[in-house]
């Protein structure tokens, strides 16, 4: 069989870090590094839990995609809808999940998350309808979210659908950005390519290279591809879809290219993926990249960014703490809430 | 017009206005109820269930889709968990096998999985099981498959007062909902009240008395039952005909009742037998009466095979009345 002929390879939309900079309160910047610090704290002394027995089930790092999802939270705030896959850590604790109530869930406590019921892959917030567990699961629900908002006239918000690129390939990925399209809902759609859907390269899985601006115009949308280990590509590019969003409350596709620094899952070694491979995307760590901008235009020195990195590490050890002394939900709660009121 | 007409308080009408009704009166008594689904604004529904519809509320709340049931059931999932009332119409509930990860996966799931953040209310109705020879792949029966999960209420009204009030109940629910129709049925008139009524979900209803046997049936077979009740009186057999309405949660008190009285039980589904609803209300009256029991308990199901297209095997598959009444003779007067 012939391989199918490929698209050019994606071109970031053009971005200046010095203007972000320039525009942006720095207080805001050194708030999103120490997002980015919580989810990479939250995500190590998680494993560790895991290790250590503490935690069960499937267990999906956010490390190394950090950039990504603290950018769009900084830009379009906590008050829209989102939805992400079982990847869902970091967008819990960006919209306001304490790290104690998120720890506890996975520790399947009493005073977790979801009460212990969801697990690592189930996190939710006021606004955040799920972390979902069936890859692409969630991209009809964020375009159902879209639609409400359409249907109750809420003209300042939008839903945020978080994707990997294992879901682009999915039919219902497809049926919702129609329908997004058709009915002009507000819904942006950002697929987070961390170039695996498990074990499978992207390019073993989709036909083109370029998921967003190959996909986006055939259904009459704007695609576009963002750095995803940059957060000032990120911060960037997510404004000017914000601002476009305020005045034509379209549907907008964004690729944001990344790669994750673990394996799919806990359980998994990432044989398929080589070595040298691993350690040259692990120099474009998001944290260390914006680190580097933060410390070169002497808005932070090191000493505050071991200090916040040490604050964080605390938290999260306090976090483990507390789930470690929460009550188990009482198995006379087994059969409750099945059913709504 | 005559005096008496003038006061009448009943409407006669088809079962499809029934449910016609059911929807408009909740869109009027609440903006965020909306229906959803393929042919049910422009071409006034497959079914002539929505007809007039489309005019009277506009396509903001009467609204058009294309074929993709995975797209339009899970929207409206998503719809339902950011404060709207969803009513989808499948076209008919064999096309919701397409839908069914967001069915399954994050309908019925989401209020227990998401620590009671996110209720779900949501209805997704059409018509269910064999129509007139449309063969293997038009004519499943949906309710034993579904009714599998917890988080799901399934209904299956067989005449127009249950369609209309039961709709409406589900419709007020704040679960998803699985409101199943039959395709045979939408034209059966029935005198209603034309006052709103509602009928609560979970309540069977006995519709014929009896002391011999009991019959327990849902949905579609409940006319072929009556049927049977009517030759087996002939017979001499006075059977008592349950109708479930409400499949799941299973008014299992109503059945029990009248198996204590008349100490036999056959169980009528127009689904196939394995693992299906008579399978668990047998198993649940082995639970409550089996000292109750002079004989087995017997069913009568749709054969283990896929739907035939030909008339004459398609009616050898479906329970019929000859069926029936054989299996009901057998139980209560066992060779």
């Amino acid at each position: 069989m012939n391989k199918p002929v490929k698209s050019d390879k994606p071109t970031f939309f053009p971005y200046d870090i010095q203007q972000v900079i320039k525009k942006v309160d720095p207080a805001r910047l050194i708030e999103a590094l120490r997002q980015m610090l919580r989810i990479r704290n939250f995500e190590t002394r998680a494993e560790s839990a895991y290790q250590m027995g503490k935690v069960g089930g499937f267990f999906h790092s956010y490390i190394g995609q950090e950039a990504i999802q603290t950018a769009v939270v900084e830009v379009f705030g906590p008050n829209n809808w989102y939805t992400t896959s079982y990847r869902c850590h970091a967008l819990a604790l960006l919209l306001g999940a304490t790290p104690d109530e998120l720890m506890a869930e996975l520790y399947g406590r009493k005073t977790g998350n979801a009460k212990g019921r969801g697990g690592s892959m189930h996190f939710f917030t006021e606004r955040l309808l799920g972390g979902f567990g069936i890859v692409s699961g969630q991209v009809p629900i964020a375009t159902g979210a879209a639609f409400s908002l359409k249907y109750l006239g809420k003209q300042t918000e939008v839903s945020l659908c978080f994707l990997g690129d294992g879901a682009v390939a999915q039919g219902s990925f497809h049926e919702s950005l129609n329908l997004a399209a058709l009915w002009d809902l507000p819904c942006v759609y950002i697929i987070e390519n961390n170039m695996w859907g498990m074990g499978t390269h992207v390019e073993q899985a989709v036909s083109v290279s370029r998921l967003a601006e190959d996909k986006a115009s055939s259904y009459g949308m704007k695609g576009y591809t963002f750095d995803g280990m940059d957060f000032f590509a990120c911060y960037a590019g997510f404004s000017h879809v914000f601002k476009e969003m305020e005045i034509n409350r379209k549907p907008v596709l964004i690729e944001v290219v990344t790669e994750r620094f673990r394996g799919h899952s806990i359980s998994d070694p990432g044989l398929y993926r080589s070595k040298e491979s691993l350690k040259s995307c692990m120099q474009r760590d998001p944290i260390l990249l914006m680190e580097k901008v933060l410390l070169d235009n002497g808005l932070l020195d090191e000493e505050a960014i071991k200090q916040m990195d040490k604050q964080e590490r605390d938290v999260m050890i306090a976090a483990m703490k507390y789930a470690e002394e929460s009550p188990w939900p009482d198995p006379l709660t087994l059969e409750e809430d099945v059913f709504a009121p | 017009m005559h005096h008496k007409e003038c006061m009448s308080d009943t409407q006669l009408v088809e079962l499809r206005e029934a449910l016609r009704q059911a929807l408009d009166e909740e869109m009027a008594r609440d903006e965020r109820v909306f229906i959803m689904g393929e042919e049910v604004g422009q071409y006034q529904g497959a079914y002539k269930v929505t007809k007039g519809m489309l005019e009277k509320w506009g396509s903001k709340r009467v609204i058009d889709t294309p074929i993709a049931e995975l797209g339009f059931a899970g929207l409206c999932v998503g719809a339902a968990m950011t404060g709207l009332r969803p009513v989808v119409e499948f076209m008919s509930f064999n096309f919701s096998f397409v839908a069914a990860d967001q069915i399954l996966s994050n309908a019925i799931k989401m209020y227990y999985m998401s620590g009671n953040r996110f209720p779900v209310p949501i209805v997704f109705r059409g018509p269910n099981g064999a129509a007139a020879q449309v063969s293997s792949q038009h004519s499943h029966c949906v309710e034993a498959m579904y009714s599998h999960f917890p988080g799901l209420i399934v209904i299956a009204p067989s005449n127009a007062y249950d369609a209309k009030g039961l709709l409406k109940s589900a419709i007020r629910n704040n679960n998803p909902v699985l409101f199943l129709e039959s395709e045979l049925s939408y034209g059966k008139k029935m005198e209603i009240p034309t006052a709103e009524y509602l009928v609560p979900i979970g309540k069977a209803k006995v519709i014929e008395q009896g002391t011999d046997i009991t019959i327990v049936t849902h949905g579609q077979m409940v006319a072929v039952c009556i049927e049977a009740v009517k030759e087996l009186r002939r017979l001499g057999i006075k059977a008592e005909l349950i109708d479930l309405r409400t499949i799941k949660p299973l008014d299992i008190a109503t059945i029990v009742a009248s198996v204590r009285k008349t100490h036999g039980c056959v169980i009528v589904e127009e689904g196939h037998i394995f693992a299906g609803i008579s399978s668990e209300v047998a198993f649940q009256i082995q639970e409550h009466c089996f000292d109750d029991l002079d004989g087995p308990l017997a069913r009568v199901c749709q054969r283990e095979t896929p739907m035939p297209y030909s008339r004459e095997l398609e009616s050898k598959t479906v329970p019929n009345v000859a069926r029936i009444v054989q299996t009901v003779r057998y139980c209560v007067k066992p060779l």
